[in-house]
């Protein structure tokens, strides 16, 4: 009964700022309520998302309903039929799984509200827009480091992350053009995560260590993955043999770059926080009919020891 | 107290209908969730909402039937979660790559998943494997072959109807697959109360050399247990790909801990031989309910894991009391 009354009067306070929002800016925002589904709030990637999007939203009077598929796509469908429920006005969507599901788009549509992707979007669904961060040029560029890093030649695995997903794909095309670029550069073998997970990156990468003693360079397509996999070259004291490439600028990675003492040298900053930014604004100009482009596409900064401790300061 | 001394009134009457033994705790807790939230949101107590609480339990509901059978013998089943998984992938092979009619795919895809079953089944019975282990392997290997079909990546492009059957509300009311999960349920409460051999389940869950004696074939009984669930498993996944409109190897994952938290909850005891089919029903719905609601009252992701594990631990511990002052 006690937090009936506090949700109770938690939504009569959320209803009175909205209301003084509008009552402020003469136009109004158009939209009061907008539904965040998520696929797992245990990346960090998400989580900043998330927040930037939470925060935003809360600056200018909307409630934000977050719901996280803890990496389920099944249990995403449940949770976006339960968001409609409630009556969002405007639904952001970052599909959980590789067979990122078109069902909750349709099921918006259906409804009539603005759907914005964010990271990722379903195959033959589209939303209004998608917003995600450049993969290719920017993985391009983290490779390219490594490998200077490294001398320019040598041996060089990649830890994928989830198979099929697109930044899995794109981030290797990045990669790819990078390794090609350099002859010197031996591309000895490749293994995929379930999850972009450390301990996926820390396991699979001490295999590759013991399978090629003589390594030189590692790319793991996520921090956690790089993080985990530096992790195993310091078990096995290659630190001065290795380095190892990430991607994402979690907080963790920043502020292990920021240390300048593991293996993990190089990553590429995301700007997550903006991206959640981007998105409700994006949902707000849909609903208001403006025109959005189909896609935005903000960039990533290379980030290493140098500039890592800038981005712990204040994540874009 | 009320609810006993008055078993020759009308609820009473039902309650035998329903042989409610030992779910009314359940019971009871499902109706308080739902009086909870009716109160608390004012979007619970809507047709809508219900008919979307149908949806999804659906995959769930389906799973927990079979995993019921299993624990009412005294067995376990944790290779559910990927044999629905391998179910949708050869569904997804057959129907999508291979361009066979779905009706092929859907009976490829069902005859896979009780051939799992009745592997894991032959592997306890004859060579005395403990379920646990006999299903942790085939967890292991179902996941697997789910996995090298595609070698890893997903498959899309089912035909539209097949979405449909899960979207499509027919008559306004029930879609296809709603309708699939309550006919799973109708007959496994009809087999379970009037068939001989669903009788048998509880004797052998009771004490299966007991059992044996009485003249049950426990053996042969056993392996149809163990290769109805996994059947039951690759209906589920068949069932979640309509509703997906996909299909990818890593779908599923610790599906069977939700089932077994289902059956659990509804009553069954994991010792075998006492609990059921209406239970698993009520169980189901309080996991559905529960998820609902909590999406519906905006808790936080992480709160909602904490009272999701807070539920389970009361429903037990409620059953367990009871049971104790008897």
């Amino acid at each position: 009964m006690k937090s009936a009354i506090k949700s109770l009067l938690a939504a009569t306070a959320l209803t009175a700022v909205a209301a003084s929002a509008m009552a402020e800016d003469a136009v109004g925002v158009g939209i009061e309520k907008i539904g965040l589904a998520v696929p797992n709030l245990q990346a960090d990637f998400f989580n900043q998302i998330k927040l930037g999007v939470e925060n935003y939203a809360a600056s200018l009077g909307i409630e934000v309903i977050t719901v996280d598929a803890k990496g389920d796509t099944a249990t995403q469908v449940s949770q976006v039929q339960d968001l409609l429920t409630q009556g969002i006005d405007a639904f952001i969507y970052i599909p959980a799984g590789a067979a990122a599901a078109a069902v909750p788009t349709r099921l918006a549509r259906q409804e009539g509200i603005p759907v914005i992707n964010v990271d990722r979007e379903p195959e033959g669904e589209p939303g209004d827009t998608v917003i995600y961060g450049e993969n290719v040029m920017s993985s391009y560029e983290v490779c390219s480091s490594i490998i200077e890093r490294a001398g320019g030649s040598g041996k060089m695995v990649i830890i994928h992350g989830q198979r099929g997903t697109t930044p899995e794909v794109q981030r290797f095309e990045g990669c790819k053009m990078a390794i090609d670029e350099n002859p010197g550069v031996e591309l000895v073998d490749q293994q995929w995560t379930q999850m972009w997970s450390p301990d996926e990156g820390f396991s699979i990468g001490q295999n590759m260590i013991q399978a090629h003693p003589d390594l030189k360079m590692i790319f793991g397509q996520a921090d956690g993955i790089a993080m985990g996999a530096a992790k195993a070259v310091q078990a096995a004291g290659l630190d001065d043999q290795i380095v190892v490439g990430g991607y994402d600028g979690d907080v963790a990675a920043l502020e292990s770059l920021a240390r300048c003492d593991t293996p993990f040298v190089v990553t590429a900053t995301q700007s997550t926080q903006a991206m959640g930014v981007l998105a409700v604004n994006s949902a707000i100009a849909v609903s208001k009919g403006a025109s959005v482009p189909a896609r935005q596409i903000p960039n990533a900064v290379l980030t290493d020891c140098e500039n890592a401790q800038q981005f712990v300061d204040n994540h874009p | 107290m009320a609810d006993t001394s008055d078993s020759r009134s009308g609820l009473g009457l039902l309650k035998d209908a329903f042989s409610l033994s030992g779910a009314t705790g359940p019971l009871i807790g499902l109706l308080l969730l739902c009086a909870f939230l009716s109160v608390a949101t004012d979007s619970f107590l809507s047709l809508r909402n219900f008919l979307n609480i149908l949806d999804q339990i659906t995959v769930l509901g389906i799973l927990a039937v079979g995993m019921t059978f299993v624990i009412l013998i005294g067995g376990i089943d944790l290779s559910v979660g990927s044999v629905l998984a391998l179910s949708m992938m050869i569904l997804g092979y057959l129907n999508v790559e291979a361009g066979l009619p779905m009706g092929i795919a859907i009976g490829g895809a069902l005859l896979a998943s009780a051939l799992a079953g009745a592997v894991s089944g032959f592997m306890i019975t004859v060579f005395a494997v403990p379920a646990f282990i006999a299903t942790l392997a085939m967890m292991s290997i179902a996941r697997g072959l789910a996995s090298m079909i595609t070698n890893g990546s997903q498959i899309i492009g089912f035909p539209a109807w097949f979405n449909m059957g899960a979207i499509m509300r027919y008559g306004g009311f029930i879609t296809l697959t709603v309708a699939v999960m309550l006919v799973v349920f109708v007959a496994a409460w009809l087999f379970q109360r009037y068939r001989q051999e669903g009788r048998a389940l509880y004797a052998i869950g009771g004490n299966p050399e007991v059992a044996r004696l009485a003249g049950i074939n426990v053996k042969r009984m056993t392996i149809m247990v163990y290769t109805a669930c996994a059947a039951l498993a690759g209906l589920g996944g068949i069932v979640l790909a309509a509703r997906l409109d996909a299909v990818q190897p890593t779908i599923g994952i610790a599906y069977e801990l939700d089932a077994i938290a289902a059956v659990v909850i509804g009553g069954t005891s994991l010792s075998g031989g006492t609990g059921g089919i209406v239970g698993t029903l009520i169980g189901v719905l309080i996991i559905g309910v529960l998820r609902n609601g909590l999406n519906l009252l905006s808790v936080s992701p992480f709160l909602q894991a904490v009272i999701i594990g807070l539920v389970i631990v009361l429903a037990v511990a409620a059953e367990t009391f009871k049971r104790a002052r008897r």
